[in-house]
């Protein structure tokens, strides 16, 4: 098995891999560790399965407990991301300033129709446009309520975000 | 060896220390319901029917994954526990969809022996209905997520009696689900050694062997030294 996962993924990402893997080897919660830098290392910031099965056998974690970790973790994503991130801000204190709102207007902009299962819900949201442009992503929480709705944008926060604002934004990134 | 003395219900007991809570609380005769809980398994306190008041302590312990302490003084029994057990056991009907009547584990349920031995006549909370798959991939044995309550005992017993350790949980709250390696049909695992285990020690009928109707699935006693044998079949 691991020698059909090392096949499918190419000889250069297999020894940054190997290299990750040594320089954290016996390291009490390594696997998370390798996990993030991977999937930073990933042009499309994901994490494929034939990547999750050499971890697996490299690190000789059980492959069941690998997807178990990747899934517990909001931050692993196990589909390929676009090339914007907005995440908005689905906590408390941005809910109570209209953030569904901005959810809902951000996706009827995109055209994201796919709710997914827990729609208006505060369920996870985490959609990609089909030409790879956009990723709408949610969080509980960015710890900057007094800016209540937040929304992150590439990495930057937005605070006192309204639909006007925003569309401006993701027209300068279109 | 190190001694321990505590009080549990009033009675002056002796035990090693580092034993659980549980295993004190079986060994002199008091028995505390469980369901995750299994002898030669570790505990986790997934099931959380374990609970018990530690004086001075502001929160109930799982007796299952706390240790020993001198001078302890623990209640096994109340009102209060009395009433949360039910409500945790309401909890776990409610998230999934357990309908006894069409179950293979009908009448040998561990679920539904322990609801009716605390007392639980109905479920005060709106089942949640979650549309679930039965996974019948595999050969010889069928898993329905419908039964499962993720007492984690399938996972514990494939990673450490069995070695496997082809189960596992993904996801978190009401999202979690038992997993086969990469979330993929349990057919299809090259770990699973079709050994056994996993069923006969799952508490309700999430894990049962296929062929069997309604109420038709007995499992075995749970003897570790039997299910570390377990090869080929329950039967």
């Amino acid at each position: 098995m691991a020698l059909a996962a090392a096949h499918s993924i190419g000889l250069t990402q297999r020894q940054a891999i190997d290299q990750l893997i040594n320089d954290h080897r016996g390291r009490p919660g390594a696997l998370l560790t390798v996990l993030e830098r991977i999937q930073e290392a990933q042009p499309r910031k994901f994490l494929p399965a034939e990547v999750l099965r050499y971890v697996a056998a490299a690190m000789r974690i059980p492959l069941s407990r690998v997807f178990s970790v990747v899934t517990f973790y909001a931050f692993f994503n196990l589909t390929p991301q676009g090339d914007n991130t907005v995440c908005i801000c689905r906590g408390t204190a941005c809910h109570t300033r209209g953030s569904r709102d901005l959810l809902e207007r951000l996706k009827l902009e995109l055209g994201l129709t796919d709710t997914g299962p827990g729609e208006g819900s505060a369920d996870k949201v985490s959609l990609t446009t089909p030409d790879s442009r956009f990723t709408v992503r949610t969080v509980a929480c960015f710890g900057q309520c007094a800016l209540a709705p937040v929304v992150e944008i590439n990495r930057n926060i937005h605070g006192h975000m309204n639909e006007r604002e925003m569309h401006k934004a993701i027209q300068a990134l279109r | 060896m190190d001694r321990v003395n505590l009080k549990i219900n009033g009675q002056p007991i002796q035990a090693r220390a580092g034993q659980s809570l549980l295993a004190v609380a079986r060994d002199n005769g008091i028995d505390i319901p469980t369901l995750c809980h299994l002898d030669g398994l570790s505990g986790v306190g997934a099931c959380r029917l374990c609970l018990v008041e530690v004086a001075g302590v502001g929160r109930l312990l799982p007796a299952c994954t706390t240790p020993v302490q001198h001078d302890m003084d623990v209640r096994t029994d109340s009102p209060r526990l009395a009433r949360y057990r039910r409500m945790i056991l309401e909890l776990l009907f409610s998230e999934r969809n357990h309908v006894c009547a069409v179950c293979v584990s009908n009448g040998h349920c561990d679920l539904q022996a322990m609801a009716q031995s605390q007392g639980m006549t109905h479920v005060r909370f709106p089942y949640l209905y979650p549309p679930l798959k039965v996974d019948a991939s595999h050969r010889r044995y069928v898993l329905d997520h419908n039964r499962c309550i993720l007492c984690t005992r399938c996972v514990r017993v494939c990673a450490e009696v069995e070695g496997a350790h082809m189960w596992d949980v993904m996801s978190r709250g009401v999202h979690s689900r038992l997993v086969a390696e990469l979330n993929q049909p349990w057919g299809d695992s090259q770990v699973c050694t079709s050994c056994g285990k996993c069923v006969a020690v799952c508490p309700t009928g999430a894990l049962a062997e296929k062929g069997r109707a309604v109420g038709e699935m007995q499992k075995p006693p749970l003897h570790l030294t039997d299910l570390a044998l377990l090869r080929g079949g329950l039967s």
